[in-house]
């Protein structure tokens, strides 16, 4: 085992491998609030990956809903219930200032174990502590669909109301929205015992060699978040490949510059925005969408962060759900992003415009001033709405797009109303 | 509270640390096995010989029945992760050659007889013999040549025999599919098993998106005509197929016991195959892997120590 750092922990950890960066890392931000679960992103996965025979219950795309709700089923339940060990290892945070650097340890620093980690206290024969979900696991990419927690669990997790005033709604559910984290410290590729599984220099996206690959499904049982599959008709594994062709820009439609992942272009509900971060997250570029959204404005979490695996799919959390879960989920920065979404800046305004309106990777963008369009105050703060332009650049500099805040409108004239 | 100001100033120095591997940009691999014993490099004294009888595959069985039986113990494998195994404690191996073809022939107890590998949790029984690619007189720890599956500049030839590539031999169209293991998987509340007539592209999509089928994986394929995959290894994690696989096999579960005849030509034209010229010295080793027990990969029985192999001379 090395030592490597964890901007996610705010920490060193342990990791069979040295710290070795991508000079770009494929990642996403997913607004959790606008999804409406229609599974247009999982169909869009479906349809271009994994039709064929062996692949049926393979879904590397997946919505699910939450608490209840999981595919493989209850994959976080095991995984957290693992890492708790018995208690032996409370997954504690420390946020004091002095625990906090703004760019080294932006959440403050993890005291628990890794799955790595724990794995070594434990003296465990494997690289992290994880399992095989049997078939019956893998039967259901949404079960529980729509099932709210009872008031019960609204009891002990404690109110809802922290950043949303929604007193008609005393039980609460979210969607979760699943593909392979294409992680900085992956667990499956730190499980293979055969190094088929490697992490790509140029944009870190995490493959599985075919090649190499002998089934032996050490990915699947290591990887937290369940996302490399076994499919007995090859005898070998298989992963999200975030759709790597598209993302070289290997696709005509976007004529030669790179394009957004399948799932990610297809969002019906304006969730995602996918893009390359700065391979060093030391010096994140302000005007790179991605590393602004999570590294300067910090408005999107990882998912699971204490597993230790630094995912690079972020996440801007629910405001419905209650404080404790979410701080479960996405670590201790939860509070700060959600103040932040709840009342945002001039430029979270701008910068969420930009997601789903055009396929092509989004390397830069620009804000140009407009006119105040309204003002409002929310849980005791002002909130004050620009009708700026933001502008989004691909990595060539062509401009790809230009929004506005508030979107263009037309009344019709009442004349084209035809009644009988 | 230790653990806590532990990580808290190893946070500070690792940054030159991995600034420095930053830099360098290379991926180096931590070892996390346990480092080598002396007692690894001596090879046991009692080994196996392969007789010289004049006979054929046909007669295989029973020239194996004449040849002296030769039993290894096997342990679990705890020298590299992942570890494990160590269920079968003893494999018993003879052989013999006919100046032509070397055959090994090898049984040991297993209780359950798993010859497939397609459900998520269902792993293969298998076994392994190895033999340093080149011909090696000594192995001491002065001169050492590591059992872990060779070593840089000491590669190994591996002789695989897998019970589901056995099995495949023997059923239609060479390969066994999902629908064998899910005879329902195509329908969802009927339960007619008929897939041809009601899900023919189902049935037929394998190959539109198939990664291992496309990368010409052995593992993928269908008609292998063959049980034994012919392998080469220069240490753990290097195990890697052979263009021209050379060995076959075959082999029968009954009573709680597999009854394994793996055999190759001495000599072969491929040079990444292990030589035999009767007359000669060298060493193997085994390893055997219970697939009820979850073995693949490194978690599998072995014999750790290299033993003798005398191939006698043509008579
Ligand atoms: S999410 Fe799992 S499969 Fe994807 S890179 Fe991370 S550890 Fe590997
Ligand atoms: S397509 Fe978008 S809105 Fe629909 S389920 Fe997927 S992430 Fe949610």
């Amino acid at each position: 085992m090395t030592l490597v750092h964890n901007w996610h922990l705010g920490r060193t950890m342990e990791y069979p491998y040295f710290e070795s960066r991508p000079e770009h890392q494929f990642a996403a931000v997913f607004n959790i609030n606008r999804c409406i679960a229609c599974q247009t992103c999982t169909m869009a996965h479906k349809s271009t990956w994994t039709y064929s025979k062996g692949q049926e219950y393979m879904w590397w795309n997946n919505v699910e809903t939450k608490p209840y709700g999981g595919y493989p089923q209850h994959w976080d339940h095991k995984i957290l219930q693992l890492l708790w060990d018995n208690g032996n290892n409370p997954m504690e945070w420390y946020t004091s200032a002095k625990d906090k650097d703004e760019t080294k340890a932006p959440y403050g620093l993890y005291n628990g174990d890794t799955i790595f980690e724990l794995a070594r206290t434990k003296g465990l024969n494997q690289v992290a502590v994880g399992y095989i979900p049997d078939d019956k696991e893998w039967r259901f990419p949404n079960i529980y669909e729509d099932t709210a927690a009872s008031e019960k669990t609204n009891y002990e997790t404690g109110a809802a109301n922290e950043s949303s005033e929604l007193p008609e709604h005393k039980r609460w559910f979210f969607y979760l929205q699943r593909i392979c984290n294409h992680c900085t410290y992956p667990a499956c590729l730190a499980a293979c015992p055969r190094k088929a599984i490697y992490k790509r220099k140029e944009d870190g996206i995490v493959l599985i060699d075919q090649k190499r690959c002998r089934g032996y499904r050490k990915c699947v049982e290591q990887c937290p978040y369940k996302k490399p599959m076994y499919r007995g008709e090859t005898r070998m594994s298989e992963k999200c490949i975030a759709c790597y062709p598209r993302i070289e820009g290997k696709d005509p439609i976007t004529k030669g510059r790179r394009m957004e992942a399948r799932c990610m272009a297809a969002c019906v509900g304006k969730i995602r925005l996918n893009g390359l971060l700065t391979g060093d997250y030391r010096k994140p570029d302000p005007k790179n969408p991605m590393d602004w959204l999570i590294h300067i404005h910090k408005v999107a979490l990882p998912l699971y962060p204490q597993f230790g695996t630094e995912p690079n799919i972020y996440y801007i959390p629910p405001r419905w759900a209650p404080r404790s879960y979410l701080r479960q989920m996405f670590g201790p920065g939860v509070d700060e992003a959600l103040d932040k979404y709840a009342s945002p800046s001039r430029t979270l305004m701008a910068v969420l415009q930009l997601f789903r309106t055009t396929q092509t990777m989004l390397s830069r963008f620009e804000i140009e001033d407009g006119k105040k369009i309204f003002e409002s105050e929310v849980m005791g703060k002002k909130v004050e709405v620009y009708n700026d332009t933001v502008i989004g650049f691909a990595s060539d500099g062509t401009e790809i797009v230009r929004v506005q805040v508030e979107e263009p409108t037309w009344e019709s004239d009442e004349k084209r109303m035809i009644t009988y | 509270m230790m653990k806590c100001l532990l990580r808290k100033s190893v946070f500070f120095g690792s940054t030159l640390v991995a600034l420095v591997f930053l830099c360098s940009g290379v991926t180096f691999s931590q070892g996390l096995d346990k480092e080598i014993s002396m007692e690894e490099n001596i090879p046991t004294n009692e080994g196996l010989t392969v007789k010289y009888i004049a006979t054929d595959l046909n007669g295989a069985d029973r020239a194996l029945g004449q040849a002296d039986p030769y039993k290894l113990e096997l342990q679990i494998q705890d020298l590299a992760f992942p570890n494990g195994g160590g269920s079968v404690q003893e494999v018993e191996v003879r052989g013999f050659h006919n100046g032509e073809t070397i055959f090994f022939g090898i049984k040991w107890n297993d209780a359950s007889k798993n010859d497939r590998a397609i459900a998520h949790a269902q792993f293969r029984d298998a076994v392994g013999l190895m033999f340093p690619l080149e011909t090696v007189k000594e192995i001491s720890p002065e001169k050492p040549f590591s059992p872990r599956m060779g070593d840089r500049g000491k590669p190994v030839n591996i002789w695989h025999w897998k019970a589901d590539w056995e099995k495949e031999l023997n059923v239609n169209g060479g390969k066994e599919h999902m629908e064998d293991e899910y005879p329902n998987m195509f329908t969802d509340f009927d339960f007619n098993p008929d897939p041809i007539r009601f899900h023919k592209e189902t049935y037929e999509s394998t190959p539109l998106m198939a990664g291992g089928i496309s990368a010409e994986s052995l593992l993928s394929q269908a008609n292998r005509g063959r049980s034994v995959e012919d392998l080469n290894a220069v240490g753990f994690g290097t195990l890697t197929s052979q263009e021209h696989q050379d060995v076959n096999g075959k082999g029968s579960w009954s009573n709680g016991k597999w009854d394994v005849v793996i055999y190759r030509p001495l000599e072969t034209s491929d040079e990444n195959d292990v030589k035999f010229v009767p007359g000669m010295s060298t060493f193997f080793n085994m390893a055997v892997w219970n697939g009820n027990e979850g073995d693949r990969n490194g978690q599998k029985s072995v014999s750790i120590r290299w033993r003798p192999l005398k191939i006698e001379t043509v008579k």
